[in-house]
C-alpha cells in the first residue's frame, strides 16, 4: 500500500483522473489547486434516479451512481479500472492467520456536518450494512465478520470467523456515515468531495463542492444529475445541450446521431452486466450438461448481440467479465455450431428435440432475445414457448419458487461468478467441486491463489454450460467533446464526478 | 341562488366522499395485497409484515377505510413505499408543473378554438369553412403523444429553437426559462384540445345562427353584430361552458401523457413511475388528487353555466321568494 | 335513402384497416419478431417500409398492430357496451332511490377518466392485452350507462309507453318492444365514437409502457420505440401514427354518418 507515502493531494488527483485523462495530463494535477474560481457546473443526464438516499434501505442503483465516492466514501475505493485503493483507510494490516484486520484511518477527515471522522463511525457504518433490516446488496459478503472493535479513534479492528480475501474489496462498497446522522433517506452526512445540494424528485439532484474536503478539490463547481425515465428524452437533452454527459446509454439506437458528430464523444467502456439464458439445472431436460451445451451451441450469440447492440458489447462465454481479475476468454468452449448441437442432443437422447417454456421478463432486451432464441432453437428441433412475465412474477415464480424450465435475466454485478458455488441459488447448479473451489477461493491467503481457483470455477461452469451467457453489455458514455475527466467504465454503476472538467 | 349553491356544494362533497370510497374499494378489492408488491425489491417476510402494518392492510377493512378517510380529511395521503417520503408533499411539488401546464394549454385551446369554430360555422359556405372542419376532424383522431413527438423532432431536434424536454431546476424563479420549457408541451395539448373544442363551438354557433330569436332581432333592425352580442353569444356559450369544464378536466389528463413525452416532473410522471414501482400510496394519492380536481372543475363549470344561461337566470330570479 | 359521403369515406377507411388485420392472419411479409432484416434498413426493396432498430420488418409489425388495435377497440366496446347498457337500463327502470345512487356513482366514474382508470387497472393487474381491454371497457361503461339512462328515461316518459306500462305489459317486453328499438341508433353512434377513443387510449397506454407487453407490436409501442430513431429512420415514427389517425378518423366519420341517418333533422341543420 504505497499510498501512505504519497501526499494526500496527489493520491486524490490520481484517483480523480480517468485513464484517458491520466494519459495526457503531465502532473499538473498535483501542484496547484486544479479548480479555477469560475469552474463550471456539470450537467449530467441519467436514467437512474435514486429511490431514496440510503443504500441500505433500497436506494437502488441510482444512489450508488450519484453518491458513491462523490458524497460518501468508503475505507477503500474501487477505481474505474477495477483496482482497490486506500481511501479513508490510510493503511491496513492483516494478522498471519488472516482472521484479524486492523485499519488505520486517515487523519483530518471531516463529515459535511463538521464532525471529525472516528473509528466509531466506521463501526456504525459496517454494522448498518450487516443489520437485520439492511437491504444492502453487499450484506452477504460480511457473513464472516465476528466482531468490530475500536481501540482508539483512529483504529478499527475487524475479527473474522473464517478467512475472507474479499473483505477489503467488499469494504469499498460500505459508505462511511456519521453515526449521529438522521433521516438518511432524504439527507446525507458523508466525507466526500461533494455535499448534497437539493433533490427535486422526478427531476434533478444537485451536488455542491464541499469546502472542508480532506483531499484534492473537485475540478468543477458542482454537478447536477438530471433524471429521465425515457432514453429518448435523455438523448434529446444531450442533443439540445441541456445536459453535458449521459452516464450510461441503454440502447445503441441514438448513437448514430453522436458518433459522427465532432461535438460529441462516445466512449465504449467495460460493463459488468451479463445477459443470461439461465437453465433450471435441477430439472430434466436441463439437468443434463450435454443438453445445456447443445442449446448453447445452437444459439448464435454474435448475431444476437449484433441485432441488439449493433456492434457494441462483447461475448465472454462465461459469467466473468474482463474487469474481474479471473477473466478468461471462454467463447470457444461451447462454440456456435448447429451440427455440434444436433450431435449433442442425439447423444443426450433428444435426437428429435424437445419443448420447453422460457420465462421472459417483459422489459427489453428480454422479449427480443427470447424471440431470437426461439427461432434459433427451432432449427435444431427444440420448441420454445415464450412466457412473458413481470419483474414481480419473475421474483416469485423463478427466483423464490424455482418454478421454471429456463429464463432470461440480466446479472449486473461484478465478481458474481461465486453464485455458481451456491447450490441453493435459483438456477440450481450443483457441482460439489465448484462449491468447494468457491469456498476455498474466499479463504485463500493470496489473491493469486484466489484468482487461480476462481479461474478453475469459471472453466468448469463453462464446460458444464451451467447457464448460457449470451453476451456482456457495453457501457457507453456519451459526452459533449469539451468535457473531460469522466469515468468510462461506470463499474457497478459508480460514477465519480470530481474529475470532470468543462472546456 | 343560495339554495342552489348549497345543494350543489352538498352534491360536490358527496361526490368527493363517493370518489374516495370507490378508489379505496377498487384498490383493496382487486386481488392481491398491496404489500406483496414489495416482493419485487426482494423483501423478506418481516419486511412485508412491516409494510402491511405501515399501510394498514393487516387491519379489518372498515378500520382501514376509516383511517383512509381520516387521513384525507387532514390532507394526509400517507408515505411512499419506495421513497419513504410523504406523498402529499411530493404531489404538491409536482403541481408546480402540472397546474400551469394545464391552465396554459387550456387558455391557448380556447383562444384558438372559439374564433375558428365560429368561422367554421359562420362561413360554412366559403372554402375555409369545410377546411377548418376537416382539420378539426383530423385533430380529434391524432394521439396527443404523437403530436408531441413530431413537435419535438421539428422544433427541438431540427430547428433547435425550443428545449426538447425537462423543467428548469429552479422552477419558476426564472419565469422565462420555465415558460420556454413549457412551450412545446402547451402547444401539443392545445392542438388536440382545440380540435374537439372547435367542433363544439361550431355546432353551438350553427344552432344559434338558425335560431328564431336571432332572425327576429335582425328583422327588427338590429345589426348582425349587435344581435349576436345581445342574444347569440350568451345562448351559444351555455353548451360550450359545460363542455369547457369537461375539456379542462381532459386537459389535465392529457398532461399525464404529454409529461412523459417531454420528461416534465409533473403529476403524470409521478403516476407512471408509481405504477411501475407498485408504489400503492403514490398511485392512490395521485388518483385521489386528480379525481378531486376533475370533480371540482365540474362544479365550477356548473356554477358558471348557471350564471350565464339566460333561461336559468330568469328561472332563478323568478323563483326567489 | 342517399348515403352521406362522409359515411362512405369512413367505411372505406375502417374497412382498409380491417382488411390489413385480416390479411395479417393469413399472410405477413416476414415473421414480425424475425430480427434478420438488418438494423434500420430504409424503406424499399425487400422491406417496403424498412426495418426497425432490431431488424424487424416494419410492415409486418404494423399489420399485426392493426389486429391489436381492432381487438382492443371492439373488445372494449363490447365490455363497455354490455356493462353500460345493462347499468343504464337498470337505472332507467329503477326506483328513484336506486336511480339516484347509480347516477351518482356514474358521475364519479365519469370524473375518473378513461386513461386514469385504465392505469389503475393495469397497476393492480398487470400490463396485458386483457388488462387494456378490461380497463378501457370499464371506463367506457360509465359513459355508455349514463347515456342509456337518459335515453331510457326519455322513451319511458312518452305517453303511449306509460299507457302500455299501466295496462300491465311486463317490463322485459317494454324493453324489447319499445325501449331498445328507440334508443339503439343513438347508442350505436355513441359506441362508434367510443371505439375511436378506445383505440387512442390503448395507444397512449402502450406508449407509456402500460399496454400489451412486447413482443406485441401495438401501434403505440411502435411509436414509442421509433422515437429514439426519429432523426435517422423517420418512417417508423410516422407510419404507425398515420394508421392510428386513419382508423380513428374512419370510425368517427362512420359515427357521424350513422347520426345523420338516424336523425334526419340534424342532417338538415348542417
Amino acid at each position: 500500500m504505497s499510498g501512505i507515502l504519497v501526499s494526500s493531494k496527489i493520491v486524490g488527483a490520481a484517483l480523480v483522473l480517468s485513464l484517458a485523462l491520466a494519459a495526457c495530463g503531465t502532473g499538473s494535477g498535483g501542484t496547484t489547486s486544479t479548480a479555477p474560481p469560475a469552474a463550471a457546473t456539470i450537467e449530467i443526464g441519467s436514467l437512474y434516479e435514486p429511490q431514496n438516499l440510503d443504500n441500505t434501505a433500497g436506494g437502488g442503483q441510482g444512489v450508488t451512481e450519484v453518491f458513491n465516492g462523490n458524497v460518501y466514501e468508503g475505507l477503500f475505493k474501487l477505481t474505474d479500472a477495477g483496482k482497490v485503493e486506500n481511501l479513508l483507510a490510510e493503511s491496513h494490516k492483516v494478522s498471519p492467520d488472516g482472521l484479524t484486520y486492523t485499519f488505520t484511518l486517515r487523519k483530518g477527515v471531516k463529515f459535511h456536518s463538521g464532525k471529525p471522522l472516528t473509528s466509531a463511525d466506521v463501526k456504525y457504518s459496517i454494522e448498518k450494512v450487516t443489520a437485520k433490516d439492511s437491504q444492502s446488496a453487499r450484506k452477504s459478503g460480511f457473513k464472516p465478520v465476528k466482531s468490530i472493535e475500536t481501540p482508539d479513534d483512529a483504529t478499527v479492528v475487524v475479527k473474522l470467523a473464517s478467512r475472507s480475501i474479499s473483505l477489503v474489496y467488499n469494504l469499498s462498497y460500505v459508505w462511511i456515515i456519521n453515526s449521529a446522522a438522521k433521516n438518511l433517506t432524504t439527507t446525507e452526512d458523508g466525507t466526500g468531495p461533494y455535499k448534497l445540494g437539493a433533490w427535486k424528485r422526478g427531476s434533478t439532484l444537485s451536488l455542491d463542492r464541499f469546502d472542508g474536503y480532506w483531499g484534492a478539490k473537485p475540478t468543477n463547481k458542482g454537478v447536477v444529475f438530471h433524471y429521465f425515465t425515457d432514453a429518448t428524452a435523455l438523448n434529446n437533452a444531450l442533443l439540445t445541450n441541456a445536459v453535458d454527459i449521459v452516464t450510461s446509454e441503454q440502447s445503441p439506437d441514438a448513437l448514430a446521431q453522436f458518433k459522427d458528430n465532432k461535438d460529441y464523444r462516445v466512449s465504449d467502456g467495460h460493463s459488468t452486466t451479463k445477459l443470461l439464458l439461465a437453465f433450471n439445472d435441477r430439472k430434466a431436460p436441463f439437468d443434463k450438461p450435454l443438453v445445456r451445451k447443445a442449446v448453447t451451441s445452437a444459439i448464435d450469440n454474435a448475431k444476437l448481440l449484433e441485432s441488439i447492440w449493433a456492434g457494441y458489447g462483447s461475448l465472454i462465454g462465461s459469467m466473468v467479465p474482463p474487469t474481474d481479475p479471473w477473466y478468461e476468454d471462454l467463447t470457444k468452449v461451447n462454440p456456435y455450431d448447429v451440427n455440434l448441437a444436433k450431435k449433442e442432443l442425439a447423444e443426450a437422447g433428444y435426437a428429435k428435440g424437445f419443448a420447453f417454456t422460457l420465462d421472459t421478463p417483459n422489459y427489453d432486451p428480454h422479449p427480443t432475445a427470447a424471440a431470437f432464441i426461439k427461432s434459433e432453437l427451432a432449427k435444431v428441433g427444440i420448441t420454445v414457448t415464450i412466457n412473458v412475465i413481470t419483474a414481480d412474477e419473475w421474483y416469485s415464480k423463478v427466483y423464490k419458487n424455482r418454478d421454471f424450465a429456463a429464463t432470461l435475466q440480466e446479472h449486473v454485478n461484478d465478481r458474481d461468478v461465486v453464485w455458481y458455488g451456491d447450490p441453493d441459488f435459483y438456477w440450481g447448479y450443483d457441482n460439489p467441486q465448484v462449491t468447494k473451489w468457491v469456498a476455498e477461493a474466499e479463504q485463500a491467503e493470496t489473491t493469486e491463489v484466489q484468482t487461480e481457483l476462481l479461474k478453475k470455477v469459471n472453466r468448469q461452469i463453462a464446460e458444464d454450460a451451467a447457464s448460457d451467457w449470451l453476451y456482456l453489455y457495453p457501457q457507453i458514455v456519451v459526452a459533449s467533446s469539451d468535457l473531460s475527466g469522466y469515468p468510462i467504465n461506470g463499474l457497478n454503476s459508480q460514477f465519480y464526478v470530481y474529475g470532470i472538467k468543462k472546456g | 341562488m343560495a339554495r342552489y349553491l348549497l345543494r350543489r356544494t352538498a352534491f360536490l362533497l358527496g361526490s368527493l366522499l363517493l370518489a374516495a370510497t370507490l378508489l379505496f374499494l377498487l384498490l383493496r378489492l382487486l386481488p392481491g395485497d398491496p404489500a406483496n408488491s414489495l416482493l419485487s425489491v426482494g423483501a423478506t417476510p418481516e419486511q412485508i409484515a412491516a409494510a402491511r402494518h405501515q399501510i394498514g392492510s393487516d387491519r379489518p377493512l372498515p378500520e382501514q377505510f376509516g383511517s383512509w378517510l381520516g387521513g384525507l380529511a387532514r390532507f394526509d395521503l400517507g408515505t411512499s413505499f419506495v421513497s419513504t417520503l410523504p406523498v402529499g408533499q411530493e404531489i404538491a411539488s409536482r403541481l408546480v408543473v402540472t397546474v400551469p401546464l394545464t391552465l396554459l394549454s387550456f387558455l391557448l385551446a380556447v383562444v384558438v378554438a372559439v374564433p375558428v369554430g365560429f368561422l367554421a360555422a359562420y362561413r360554412a359556405d366559403r372554402w375555409y369553412g369545410p377546411l377548418l372542419n376537416g382539420v378539426s376532424q383530423l385533430g380529434i383522431a391524432v394521439p396527443v403523444f404523437w403530436i408531441g413527438m413530431l413537435l419535438v423532432t421539428v422544433f427541438a431536434l431540427r430547428l433547435r429553437v425550443l428545449p426538447a424536454g425537462g423543467f428548469p431546476r429552479h422552477e419558476w424563479e426564472d419565469p422565462a426559462a420555465a415558460l420556454t420549457s413549457l412551450a412545446l408541451p402547451v402547444v401539443t395539448i392545445a392542438l388536440v384540445m382545440s380540435a374537439s373544442l372547435i367542433r363544439y363551438v361550431r355546432s353551438a354557433t350553427v344552432d344559434v345562427l338558425g335560431a328564431d330569436y336571432l332572425r327576429t332581432a335582425r328583422a327588427l333592425g338590429s345589426s348582425f353584430v349587435g344581435a349576436m352580442w345581445r342574444h347569440g353569444l350568451r345562448n351559444a356559450a351555455v353548451p360550450v361552458i359545460s363542455i369547457l369544464g369537461i375539456e379542462l378536466a381532459t386537459t389535465f389528463l392529457g398532461a399525464v401523457v404529454v409529461e412523459s413525452v417531454f420528461a416534465l416532473p409533473g403529476l403524470g410522471g409521478m403516476l407512471v413511475k408509481g405504477i411501475a414501482e407498485h408504489d400503492y400510496p403514490v398511485i392512490q394519492g395521485v388518483l385521489v388528487v386528480s379525481t378531486f380536481a376533475v370533480l371540482v372543475i365540474g362544479f365550477a363549470a356548473d356554477l358558471v353555466q348557471r350564471l350565464v344561461d339566460p333561461r336559468l337566470r330568469a328561472h332563478l330570479a323568478g323563483g326567489r321568494p | 335513402m342517399k348515403r352521406s359521403p362522409t359515411f362512405l369515406i369512413g367505411c372505406v377507411l375502417v374497412a382498409l384497416v380491417c382488411a390489413v388485420a385480416v390479411v395479417s392472419l393469413l399472410w405477413l411479409p416476414y415473421d414480425p419478431s424475425d430480427t434478420s432484416g438488418g438494423r434500420l434498413v430504409p424503406p424499399g426493396g425487400a422491406h417496403w417500409l424498412g426495418t426497425d432498430k432490431l431488424g424487424r420488418d416494419l410492415l409486418s409489425r404494423l399489420m399485426v398492430g392493426a389486429r391489436i388495435a381492432l381487438t382492443v377497440g371492439f373488445g372494449s366496446v363490447l365490455v363497455g357496451g354490455v356493462l353500460g347498457v345493462t347499468a343504464g337500463l337498470l337505472a332507467g327502470f329503477a326506483t328513484r332511490w336506486l336511480d339516484d345512487t347509480i347516477s351518482a356513482v356514474l358521475d364519479i366514474l365519469i370524473a375518473f377518466p378513461t386513461l386514469l382508470l385504465a392505469m389503475l387497472v393495469v397497476a393492480v393487474r398487470q400490463a396485458s392485452l386483457g388488462s387494456a381491454v378490461l380497463a378501457i371497457g370499464l371506463a367506457m361503461s360509465a359513459i355508455v350507462a349514463r347515456l342509456t339512462r337518459v335515453l331510457v328515461k326519455r322513451v319511458l316518459a312518452q305517453d303511449y309507453i306509460t299507457a302500455s306500462r299501466t295496462s300491465g305489459t311486463s317490463w322485459p317486453r317494454v324493453v324489447t318492444e319499445h325501449v331498445l328499438p328507440n334508443i339503439w341508433p343513438t347508442l350505436l353512434v355513441n359506441l362508434a365514437l367510443q371505439l375511436g377513443l378506445a383505440v387512442l387510449a390503448e395507444a397512449s397506454l402502450s406508449y407509456l409502457g402500460l399496454g400489451p407487453p412486447p413482443p406485441n407490436a401495438s401501434w403505440g409501442r411502435l411509436l414509442q420505440e421509433a422515437q429514439a430513431t426519429v432523426l435517422t429512420a423517420p418512417t417508423g415514427a410516422i407510419a404507425p401514427g398515420v394508421l392510428l389517425v386513419v382508423l380513428v378518423v374512419g370510425v368517427n366519420l362512420v359515427a357521424d354518418g350513422f347520426r345523420d341517418l338516424a336523425d334526419p333533422t340534424r342532417r338538415r341543420s348542417r
